[in-house]
């Protein structure tokens, strides 16, 4: 993201007027207001566009828990970034946190307390403290094996759900929260009423605690990346020993980025036991890991924005175009076929089937071809290519 | 009397434990030797050897048996493509076709990302695993399947001549030939590849290019083709897994990803690139999973495995008979 470092001034004459623009641009995106900013509208415009905008939505055949469940997940995804993208330790471990901290909200709110804020302190605190206890046993090995400890851990924690802690989580039938046992936020605003002023786009209380989190994580994720403690990050991630040489405490560095990464996944998964008022005991199975390092590739490796692309590709795939049996096309012949056309698709290509198998292997081809980048970097390279048609120049 | 009594029932709970945790260990040890060598050998990690397991498992099934599928395959007309050509078929066939499935991988799948990060290596292997899974579903469906044991050594091991003469007089009764049986081959086919990796030239220029690939190559010898084999044994051992396993674990097209966890812990936990480590750690993870089991912890049987692997990771973060110590 940091990539724009020298703004020169385009000499080509003849396009002076688009230059200063572009410059300016280059120069206010880097700020951390603007960013936040521009989340802040995302955030908000994300739902519209996705569930009422008038044609749009009908293409898109969005609904507002689905919105929901987008932004939560993009938020574990931006957790689980800043330790993969931006330390470069995979982590194939990472439902423990959303996991553990959805239990830990929603066990919280049965026998204690179920004021939603609370909840996500509790997941919150959960998750870091795991993180810390799990982060000392899989960091004690580098490389490869941080992925498959924290795989096996990750593991322990599910098994340990499923059965010994039946009694807490509810085993195998996953840990019924029910919707009256999470009380309205503050004490007075139920989370499903409308909101006022804003209802048209977000409408509920729900999506704007959601995109309230999601705001905060990005200022808190751009802060740390952006300060010099974020940087020791990146130095770690392009050479661990040369980091270590310049004498920093590179064991100690890591554990602190394992420690934010699973704080951040904790308040997505608590977020998630309030959406769901439930907690499914597969939200600790390595296939929720799985589901993470996938969103996270295919939306771009390190970088902030990609992950919830990613996460709402995955989302969208799994829930939309899976069940899809019919494709909205939008053709204007004249003024007699106004508007949107459904198709319906044939038997044979009924996506029901293979939806998984898509996600696989968009998930290679990305994996192959663009590691790196992923979609948001693939979206940034065309910006690129436009800023420098314009006389940017880089 | 009583004493004696106690002394024989002693003796029968410990043979009892030590079989089903020889054949718990058994499909452990069968995965970690492969992902051992590969690992140790290669330097290559493979997510996908779950996969190899499941390829294993399904090949298995319509080899031996008959059976019934309820995906695509049966929407296209192959709702029953076994061939029924009995278990002892399935077990020679298997090993070879997973084999040359190896070959394949290695050729197209790991070489390309031999120079690619670790992360990169682990990305792609997982995605591979995720397609092979998601593909069997597809054509196959997704329930859950078994292997049926074959009829010569299903039923209680008590009737098999000299080892049922053994049980009897140890006291243990409820013992299945199919334990055994996979005990027994699991030991056979292990002590082979240990025998080639230490014993042959072959073994030694493996174990040569494990120390210093550059040097090797130095002296005019090719690794790419023993390391080709090696891939292909490794998939081969996690093929017979998926066979062997069949019959006793029920499994399904993601079951790969599930055993892949504790196969992984395995080689961690024994040390890697050590075969004798491999087995060391199945075993313990096997004794350790029936015992829980047969002394009445059986919730606590998953967890125990991972808290004894915390244990040794703690205590020696480079496995039980691990040797490096550097990352």
């Amino acid at each position: 993201m940091s990539d724009e470092t020298g703004q020169r001034v385009g000499e080509e004459s003849g396009q002076l007027s688009a230059v200063p623009l572009l410059v300016r641009w280059r120069a206010v995106r880097q700020r951390e207001s603007f960013v936040v900013a521009a989340t802040a509208i995302a955030v908000l415009l994300f739902p519209y566009l996705f569930v009422r905008a008038p044609v749009i939505s009908t293409a898109l055949q969005g609904y507002q828990s689905l919105a929901e469940l987008i932004v939560i997940w993009g938020i574990f995804v931006i957790g689980f970034d800043l330790l993969h993208g931006y330390t470069g330790l995979l982590s194939f471990g990472h439902a423990a946190f959303w996991g553990g901290g959805a239990y830990a909200a929603g066990v919280f709110a049965i026998h204690v307390s179920g004021s939603p804020l609370v909840m996500i302190a509790v997941g919150i605190t959960f998750s870091v403290l795991l993180a810390w206890v799990l982060g000392f046993l899989t960091l004690r090995r580098g490389g490869i094996y941080f992925a498959i400890l924290t795989l096996a851990f990750g593991q322990m924690l599910y098994y340990m759900a499923l059965q010994p802690l039946a009694d807490l989580t509810g085993g195998d039938n996953g840990l019924g929260i029910g919707g009256t046992a999470i009380e309205p936020l503050l004490g007075f605003i139920p989370l499903g009423a409308g909101i006022p002023v804003i209802t048209t786009f977000v409408a509920t209380w729900m999506y704007t605690l959601i995109g309230v989190a999601m705001v905060l994580t990005v200022a808190f994720a751009y802060r740390v990346l952006n300060s010099p403690y974020g940087m020791v990050f990146r130095a770690i991630r392009e050479n661990e020993q040369r980091a270590e040489f310049v004498g920093l405490n590179v064991q100690r560095y890591k554990l602190m980025a394992f420690v934010l990464s699973g704080g951040i996944s904790g308040l997505a998964g608590s977020l998630f036991a309030i959406q769901q008022a439930r907690v499914p005991v597969e939200s600790l199975f390595w296939t929720t890991s799985g589901e993470v390092v996938i969103m996270s590739v295919i939306g771009g490796v390190g970088s902030l924005f990609g992950g919830p692309i990613g996460a709402a590709v995955y989302l969208y795939v799994a829930n939309v175009v899976q069940g899809m049996r019919e494709v909205v096309l939008f053709v204007q012949v004249d003024k007699l076929f106004p508007g949107a056309q459904a198709v319906v698709l044939p038997e044979w290509a009924s996506p029901a089937d293979y939806w998984h198998l898509l996600l696989g292997l968009l998930f290679v081809a990305v994996v192959v071809f663009i590691p790196r980048g992923g979609l948001w970097g693939g979206l940034k390279s065309i910006g690129h290519r436009i800023g420098n048609r314009l006389g940017g120049g880089r | 009397m009583s004493a004696s009594l106690l002394a024989l029932q002693t003796s029968s709970e410990i043979a009892r434990l030590l079989i089903n945790g020889l054949q718990a260990g058994a499909i452990y040890i069968l995965l970690a030797v492969g992902l051992s060598i590969i690992l140790g050998t290669l330097k290559f990690v493979n997510f996908a050897h779950g996969a190899l397991y499941i390829v294993g498992a399904y090949l298995g099934l319509i080899i031996a048996g008959m059976p019934t599928f309820s995906g695509k395959l049966a929407e296209w007309g192959f709702a029953s493509p076994g061939l029924g050509w009995g278990y002892l078929a399935a077990l020679v066939i298997v090993p070879l076709v997973v084999f040359v499935v190896g070959l394949a991988m290695e050729r197209f799948v790991a070489q390309p990302f031999y120079d690619r990060p670790d992360t990169d290596q682990i990305l792609l292997t997982y995605g591979i695993a995720l397609v092979v899974a998601e593909t069997f579903r597809v054509l196959f469906g997704g329930q859950s399947r078994g292997i049926a044991q074959p009829p010569w050594a299903s039923g209680s091991a008590t009737g098999v001549p000299v080892v049922g003469d053994v049980l009897a007089f140890l006291g243990v009764n409820a013992i299945s030939t199919w334990r055994l049986v996979v005990i027994l081959l699991t030991a056979v086919l292990v002590g082979i590849v240990f025998l080639l990796i230490e014993y042959t030239d072959f073994g030694l220029t493996v174990r040569a290019g494990t120390v210093d690939p550059e040097m090797v190559e130095m002296l005019g010898i090719r690794l790419s083709r023993p390391y080709l084999v090696v891939f292909g044994i490794g998939a081969a051992l996690a093929g017979v897994a998926g066979l062997v396993g069949g019959p006793l674990v029920q499994f399904y097209p993601g079951y790969g990803g599930e055993i892949l966890v504790p196969a992984f812990l395995t080689v961690v936990v024994g040390g890697v690139g050590s075969i004798r480590g491999a087995v060391v750690g199945g075993l313990a993870f096997g004794l350790i999973q029936s015992g829980l089991i047969q002394f009445g912890f059986s919730e606590w049987s998953q967890v125990g495995i991972y808290a004894f692997a915390a244990i040794v990771l703690l205590v020696r973060p480079q496995g039980l008979l691990g040797e490096e110590v550097a990352v």
